[in-house]
């Protein structure tokens, strides 16, 4: 093994197990046995990727890779009841294949990586969605997701074609420091690869797939539709358009910003509408992706204290914890041939399952964005950043009013999570669900509300580890000559975080312009140094 | 030997732990076995507050400085909130970092009020196994004990005002669950809210005077806000600063205008007007004043307000007291006024060790008259009326015998423990009299005065319910008989303590000694007292005696041989309308509902009918809307995947339109 796939090895690790798994299970169709295998793959990864640079944070490459693996883990537990049917090998494998691509779309180092690795995501989910349930409803869903992420794959592809058209390069780092021949090609790239990233993450108006889709499949698909190809189209909008190509288009913020309005309210209020518990947490995934295009947003413009990245990927981690754990409590309190759709089947669950009642409780207050839970700090943080953008009068002013709109659409979204919560703890039960969903989904709902407690009561480790300005990351030396390759970036140096010239004098404790979020983070900071 | 900063915390933290392995473990295991944790962590938290004491006298031996600190864990660090100033500016106070450690801190002072604490609730707990047996909530009764007495300790050995806040609020739900503890009693519910709303009156004062004690100090630390006390002396922040303190301690401590929830508080059960509502909590705001005594050093006015107040609140709950037929209440009254008078002494400034010595006998002998209250009524089947009681003399031997000497030492006789304290206490005032006149000379005579009024009140129940004729209501059934053991242990020891202790601090000078240490109490060295002759001391001490005794004659010439004498009093009082004004109570109460319960009712009414019929329809209206756009904009979500597509390249036509125009 050469020196330059070394850093690779977790994700290679994912994609032989999965091609393993593929191939063996054609022959060998003991249902049980391929979870295992795959859950071992996943700690397999996870021992090489620590092992590879331990305790490194602040890298937004490895924190979504971290966050991919643990997303998997999380997943795949959710999924772990074996099918009734023989699909067992295949759900796992594709299962693996996605967390790999996530996890590759974090580091690639070229758009051409870059694709494939989405693609990588677009194409076992796919697969998914076939394999989760065996009705009609079931195949249109799939085949809406089909159509319509084939025709988003395109007009992302064609956008990155725009991009190696204007920078003459496929190389990320290239393209951020070249000066790009045509001003409009670069728009245009950018214009599309942003509608074809929206369809990832469905934001308004590429979003229409999620609803019917989420609806027409199971819990576990649902679960991963609404973090894994998120997480992926942020971490790549992320990588181009705030890391890439900050240069080339200076109202992109504009764009997104109305985008996350647009998204935010157009979800929230299409939630109130809903009966379905998976179709309304679609449109919730959907006004959840409106408050990290907000995030996204301050990121793209100079943000002073308030660090929109950041804000974004702590934000996804809670949303992600929350949704999986939701999604885990309702598959646990299944079964395989009853499964619980409807918020009224959820009716007086604070009587007959105290416990997995207490797990979604504590998973929407999270996503309604009540303290101290996670969900919480996601959102102070999205909406201070949005307060303390360092921008022109007129865009500041911009970014007040989404701060505005986004918490009255915080105090709407609250109206269906608390839905939830009042069926289950005031309405009457009408029967008991039978719980017999296994053990992996419990542990996986148990485990999420645990996070979501957890960095509720302790945001601090989470915001650091996601704190995206400490470091620099300059590109690993290996294979630099070498022209274009996979490369991984790799973190160097590491620094405290500064205060702005503006205030630099004397005792930097004393001097710096404190708003909270600066506070908070520099306390969690110095705490996390003693 | 543990150290002082383990003992520090394990005072407060053993009853915590004790009331939370209660609450856990009373309603299903231990049930009858309830107090069993309590009573062990009292006592192991009374020996702690015993050694505790002697290490900080071994320091104060060894002439180092005795204060044990123990910082649990920082609270709030929040760096400076603005900017610095501009060059050349004044730094303007109060913007300094917010840093709130919980940390305790164990100096003189906290340690005596360790131990008064600890020993008067272990006593309590005893008395209460036997008083509280068979109740409903026998576990709750003790949880809360516990969870009261964590608050008071804690309270006390607080290091900033914020955590002195914390507790303050602590001690005062504690009240309100233990007022209420009998709540499905309307009048017990009723009292407790009342306590809860009157003691917030005061609260709002203390919050206020947190807050100007941060913008004026920008430290809540004790030492770091004493230090710098004397800068600001004169200054009108601090005495307005003193004046909301007080006004906080007058809450909790029941002064006049805000003691009306004392007396409605002994629907509580008597254990707990015992310990809460007359021994310890009431005195957190004496406390308060005690320790802030560096900032009222330094506010004459605020001295004079303290002093004027309290002496006012010691004549009043004096003469209320006279008239009541309740014996809880006449003890609740006498509460009132033993309180006044410690803030007389607080407010005289020199007296503050006087007015804490008076803290400390007065829990003693007061809990003792409450606890012989409580043994009475449980004999009498809960009845507590003094005009239905009657010759108990020899059925309640023990009960007799303690209540006798808790009211000579609360009359102040000579050699009896409430004596010597009292006499501390008139003899600063005195001093200050004789050094200022004017306001303290009236207050001084006053408090004379009192000395009358309390020998009458403390000795007329204990006539008319010892002596006289037999009366047994019939509630008591065949049950009027001596308390059990667990009930009458606790007696004769407070009997003993309310008998000795005085004298004994008195003689050995080891309170005064121990507490002239305390670093609040520094300040008072740097003032030059006024000079007294110690025959003043005497001549202070036999008259007031002299006082207390004529009290007691009159009472027994009164009610000891059955006659009209009584009746003829009171009567020739009411020509004034003295009588019915201190029967009423001076119609504080009904005087509070007409002009502030009433108004503000109405109010609150109106503000209810509008917030349901004005505020709430708009709200509902504006909450209709969000729903109305989804509503309006769910048509597109049809479920055709050709429209989707087509949405999306629009989309993607819109943002390309966007980009390049």
């Amino acid at each position: 093994m050469t020196a330059e796939l070394r850093p690779l090895l977790p994700e290679i690790v994912l994609i032989v197990a999965a091609v393993a798994i593929y191939i063996g299970g054609a022959f060998l169709p003991a249902r049980g046995t391929w979870r295992w295998i795959a859950a071992g793959a996943l700690i397999a990864a996870t021992v090489l990727l620590w092992n590879h640079n331990p305790n490194a944070s602040g890298d937004l490459a490895r924190y979504v890779r971290w966050f991919a693996l643990a997303a998997g883990g999380l997943l795949l537990s959710l999924g772990a009841k074996p099918l009734r049917f023989d699909g067992t090998p295949e759900y796992v494998g594709s299962l693996l294949l996605t967390v790999a691509g996530l996890m590759l779309a974090a580091g690639a180092e070229d758009i051409i990586l870059l694709f494939i690795s989405l693609e990588l995501i677009s194409i076992p989910t796919y697969v998914l969605l076939y394999l989760g349930r065996n009705d009609a409803a079931a195949q249109e869903s799939a085949a809406k997701y089909f159509f319509l992420g084939v025709l988003s794959s395109a007009i992302l592809l064609y956008g990155f074609s725009f991009l190696y058209g204007a920078t003459g390069s496929s190389e990320l780092s290239a393209i951020s420091t070249a000066s790009p021949s045509f001003a409009v090609f670069a728009r245009l790239a950018l214009a599309l690869i942003f509608a074809g990233l929206c369809f990832k993450t469905a934001a308004v108006p590429f979003h229409f797939y999620a609803p019917d889709v989420y609806q027409g499949t199971t819990h576990a698909n649902a679960a991963l539709l609404s973090v894994v190809p998120k997480a992926a189209g942020f971490v790549v909008m992320a990588r181009i358009l705030v890391q890439a190509a900050p240069g080339m288009e200076p109202y992109s913020w504009a764009i997104v910003l109305a985008a996350a309005l647009l998204t935010m309210t157009f979800g929230n209020v299409m939630a109130l509408w809903q009966d379905d518990f998976r179709r309304l947490l679609a449109y919730s995934s959907i006004a959840q992706a409106g408050y990290m295009l907000l995030a996204l947003a301050v990121a793209l413009v100079p943000s002073g204290e308030w660090d929109g990245l950041g804000a974004l990927w702590f934000y996804l981690t809670t949303y992600a914890a929350a949704t999986i754990g939701a999604f885990a409590a309702m598959e646990r309190l299944g079964r395989e041939d009853h499964r619980l759709d409807a918020i009224d089947d959820l009716a007086g669950l604070g009587r007959t399952r105290p416990a997995t009642a207490a797990a979604m409780a504590v998973c929407m207050f999270s996503l309604a964005g009540i303290p101290p839970l996670a969900g919480f700090w996601g959102k102070l943080l999205v909406f201070g950043g949005a307060l303390n953008v360092e921008a022109p009068a007129s865009a500041r002013w911009w970014f007040a009013v989404a701060a505005v709109v986004a918490v009255l659409n915080a105090a709407v979204a609250a109206a269906y999570y608390l839905r939830i919560v009042a069926a289950m703890y005031f309405r009457i039960p009408l029967a008991t669900p039978p719980a017999d969903g296994g053990r992996g989904a419990w542990f996986a709902a148990v485990a999420c509300a645990a996070v979501v407690v957890g960095a509720g009561f302790y945001p601090g480790p989470l915001m650091r580890a996601g704190d995206f300005r400490q470091r620099q990351t300059p590109r690993l030396d290996v294979g630099a000559e070498r022209g274009p390759s996979i490369l991984f970036r790799q973190e160097k140096t590491t620094a405290t975080p500064t205060c702005p010239t503006a205030w630099s004098g004397g005792d930097e404790k004393s001097s710096c312009p404190n708003t909270l979020a600066y506070c908070l983070r520099r306390r969690l900071y110095y705490r996390g140094r003693q | 030997m543990l150290s002082a900063k383990t003992l520090l915390i394990l005072v407060p933290a053993l009853p915590l732990a004790a009331a939370a392995v209660a609450a856990a473990l009373g309603p299903r295991v231990l049930r009858g076995r309830s107090h069993l944790p309590v009573v062990a962590a009292l006592a192991a938290s009374f020996i702690a507050a015993v050694l505790l004491v002697y290490q900080l006298q071994e320091r104060i031996d060894l002439e180092e400085k005795p204060v044990a600190t123990a910082t649990l864990w920082s609270w709030f660090d929040a760096p400076r909130s603005m900017p610095p100033p501009a060059e050349g500016s004044v730094e303007t106070p109060g913007r300094g970092d917010f840093n709130v450690s919980v940390s305790l801190r164990a100096d003189p002072l906290t340690a005596v009020m360790f131990a008064m604490v600890a020993c008067v609730s272990l006593l309590v707990a005893i008395y209460s196994i036997g008083y509280m047996r068979g109740d409903a909530g026998y576990w709750r009764f003790f949880a809360y004990t516990g969870l009261f007495v964590f608050a008071m300790t804690a309270l006390v050995a607080a290091d900033n005002f914020i955590l002195l806040y914390v507790f303050w609020e602590l001690v005062g739900l504690c009240s309100y669950l233990l007022i209420g503890f009998w709540h499905e009693r309307p009048a017990a519910a009723t009292a407790a809210k009342k306590a809860f709303l009157v003691n917030r009156i005061g609260d709002t004062g203390f919050a206020l005077g947190i807050f100007l004690i941060w913008t004026t100090f920008g430290t809540l630390d004790f030492e770091g806000v004493f230090s710098q006390a004397r800068e600001h002396a004169g200054d009108w922040r601090l005495t307005a600063i003193c004046l909301l303190l007080f006004c906080g301690a007058c809450g909790k401590s029941a002064q006049f205008p805000l003691h009306v929830w004392l007396p409605d508080a002994m629907e509580g059960p008597t254990p707990v007007s015992a310990l809460i509502h007359a021994a310890t909590m009431v005195t957190a705001g004496v406390y308060l004043v005690a320790r802030c005594t560096p900032l009222f050093a330094e506010a004459p006015d605020a001295q004079i307000v303290v002093a004027a107040v309290g002496g006012l609140t010691a004549l009043l709950g004096a003469v209320v007291a006279i008239t009541q037929t309740d014996l809880k209440r006449i003890l609740a009254y006498s509460t009132i006024s033993h309180l006044g008078y410690m803030f007389v002494a607080a407010g005289a400034l020199y007296g503050v060790a006087a007015g804490v010595f008076h803290l400390i006998t007065h829990a003693f002998f007061k809990a003792l008259l409450f606890l012989g209250a409580g043994s009475i009524m449980h004999a009498a089947g809960g009845v507590i009326d003094i005009r239905r009681l009657g010759g108990l003399r020899r059925r309640m031997p023990v009960t007799f015998w303690a209540y006798l000497i808790g009211c000579l030492s609360i009359a102040g006789v000579a050699p009896f423990s409430g004596f010597w304290s009292k006499e501390a206490i008139l003899f600063e005032l005195h001093g200050r009299s004789f050094a200022e006149g004017g306001v303290y000379l009236l207050l001084f005579l006053s408090t004379l005065l009192g000395v009358v009024l309390i020998a009458f009140y403390a000795f007329r129940p204990f006539f008319t319910v010892f002596f006289g004729e037999e009366k047994i209501p019939p509630e008591a059934g065949d049950h009027m008989h001596e308390s059990p053991p667990s009930m009458t242990a606790p007696l004769v020891v407070l009997a003993f303590g309310s008998l000795a202790i005085g004298g004994y601090f008195e003689w050995t000078h080891g309170l005064a000694d121990f507490l002239s240490h305390t670093p609040s109490f520094d300040c008072l060295k740097r003032l030059d007292r006024p000079e007294i002759a110690a025959a003043d001391k005497w001549r202070i001490g036999l008259f007031g005696s002299a006082l207390s005794i004529a009290g007691i004659a009159v009472v027994a010439a009164l009610y000891l041989r059955p006659g009209k004498a009584v009746e003829r009093l009171t009567r020739a009082m009411n020509v004034f309308g003295l009588y019915s004004l201190s029967y009423g109570k001076f119609f504080i109460d009904p005087l509070y509902d007409a002009l502030l319960v009433r108004p503000l009712l109405g109010i609150a009414r109106l503000a209810a009918w509008l917030d349901r019929r004005v505020i709430d329809s708009a709200v509902d209206a504006v909450g209709r809307a969000p729903a109305l756009i989804g509503a309006a904009v769910r048509p597109v979500q049809n479920g055709l995947v050709q429209l989707y597509a087509l949405v999306m390249v629009l989309g993607v036509l819109v943002l390309l339109g966007i980009m390049l125009l």
